[in-house]
């Protein structure tokens, strides 16, 4: 009897309450940050400054000198600066995922120091080179060119500290009992973090498929990432909504008159 | 086809065996890893002939310079190690636990001789200054094959897990050793194109 009352009565409170009242605000506010920051980040990479895709390792350094000095690319490196302050809240939304999986902490607390360690490197330290070289006019040919190599270095040759990263999240998923993420996804994940780790002959190629802007390191990993990433954020979509109200963290916060509190004690 | 059709009429009593016939070796999701882990190597396999398309002699001298016996060798031996998973998930699938085991030991060892000789291999060729950044023959070569060796590696290790699966006291899981088996055969594939395209082809 109260079995067949207890998961009627839940999806309808859930349906009744106005989306600013959900209890789940939080977590859609981190989820829904994710497609703001990737558009944000689309518009600025291409677009406006043309750092991606990336230029050649071996472009005449007149070229380099011209792209390093563009008024756009200074701005473009503040506007990124500022909008990567989104990164943490985003990556909020794996680790409320993986913090509900039948795994040690220890995955959790891997997925997210690696999250830090990559961003710093992969993503800080190419704003600051490009914007460095924007900022003064004065610099020397030589130094802007190892400001260039410096920039896209770490934008691309520190694939590799992401890899810890996405191996904890992989591997969570494929052990967690709990089936909150599809296992089909960890394997993804784990043929999508191997192919990053190819990402290391960029320190030795300066032309062809193995270069920064080559087909293999930067062409084949992009398109495997953002199709990876892409089918994550839809996965995570589905495991916030999948997921019952009572089971929520922040469910003490909001103590809950009549109903859904007491039916599920009501039948224990 | 007629076996089936016997099946089907013959009624309840046999439909486990034909489930056993029909369903999809090991767990699905580790065919989809397979799918677009071989899906990545075509990727290489292709761009790698488009590049020796365009420098021919280049790629011909590298490859001259390969050590094509140890790579015979190992391909010998790569082959063999899966024979011995085949035989050993056929008995595993009869219920014979102690020869699997048998079997998947030889696997597990014809395995791990794969990545000594590789070393054998790999560092007298470096000693000699044939390093990535020598030109993009030797980069390909050694990006190529260094993934196929962690893909050996990891193989290895789930090779492990096999036999710790078939030794321990509670009933094997069957698909947990075709799941293996399914990882090892990809391996050996892959290895198979790896060695046709670096070592053979001229």
């Amino acid at each position: 009897m109260t079995k067949s009352v207890a998961p009627a009565s839940e999806p309808a409170t859930t349906r009744s309450r106005p989306w600013r009242k959900s209890r789940k605000l939080d977590q859609w506010i981190a989820f829904w940050s994710v497609p703001f920051f990737f558009s944000v980040f689309g518009v600025v990479f291409v677009p406006l400054s043309w750092m991606m895709p990336p230029r050649s390792p071996s472009s005449p350094q007149a070229q380099i000198v011209d792209f390093m000095h563009s008024h756009n690319l200074l701005i473009a490196c503040a506007v990124l600066i500022l909008a990567f302050g989104l990164g943490p809240v985003s990556n909020a939304v794996y680790l409320m995922q993986i913090k509900r999986m039948s795994v040690s902490p220890v995955f959790r607390y891997t997925v997210m120091m690696g999250a830090i360690t990559g961003t710093i490197v992969g993503m800080l330290f190419p704003l600051f080179c490009f914007g460095l070289g924007a900022f003064r006019p004065g610099y020397a040919p030589a130094i802007l060119a190892m400001l260039y190599d410096f920039g896209y270095l770490a934008f691309i040759g520190s694939l590799g500290c992401f890899c810890i990263m996405w191996m904890a999240f992989g591997l969570a998923i494929i052990l967690d009992k709990n089936s909150i993420l599809p296992k089909w996804l960890g394997y993804y994940t784990v043929w999508q973090y191997v192919s990053e780790l190819i990402a290391a002959p960029v320190w030795i190629a300066k032309s062809g498929p193995f270069a920064w802007n080559g087909l293999m390191t930067f062409w084949l990993a992009m398109t495997l990432f953002v199709s990876w990433q892409f089918i994550v954020y839809v996965c995570i979509f589905r495991a916030i909504k999948n997921q019952p109200d009572d089971e929520l963290e922040n469910a003490w916060l909001e103590p809950e008159p009549a109903s859904t509190d007491t039916l599920p004690r009501a039948s224990a | 086809m007629t076996e089936i059709a016997e099946e089907f009429s013959t009624g309840t009593g046999n439909t486990r065996n034909v489930d056993a016939r029909r369903h999809v070796p090991g767990e699905p999701s580790m065919w989809f890893f397979v799918i677009g882990d071989l899906i990545i190597f075509g990727v290489y396999f292709v761009s790698y002939m488009y590049y020796r398309g365009q420098d021919q002699d280049m790629f011909l001298q590298g490859h001259a310079k390969l050590n094509l016996n140890i790579g015979a060798v190992n391909t010998v031996v790569l082959v063999t190690s899966s024979l011995f998973v085949a035989l050993g998930t056929a008995a595993a699938r009869a219920g014979k636990a102690p020869d699997a085991l048998r079997l998947f030991g030889i696997a597990l060892a014809c395995g791990a001789a794969f990545p000594l000789l590789k070393l054998f291999e790999y560092i007298p060729e470096i000693t000699a200054g044939m390093t990535p950044g020598t030109n993009l023959f030797f980069m390909y070569y050694y990006v190529m094959t260094g993934m196929h060796l962690c893909h050996v590696l990891l193989g290895l290790v789930i090779l492990c897990f096999v036999i710790r699966n078939l030794r321990g006291p509670a009933k094997p899981r069957i698909s947990f050793v075709e799941t293996g088996a399914t990882y090892w055969h990809m391996v050996d594939i892959v290895w198979l194109v790896l060695f046709a395209l670096l070592y053979l082809m001229r």
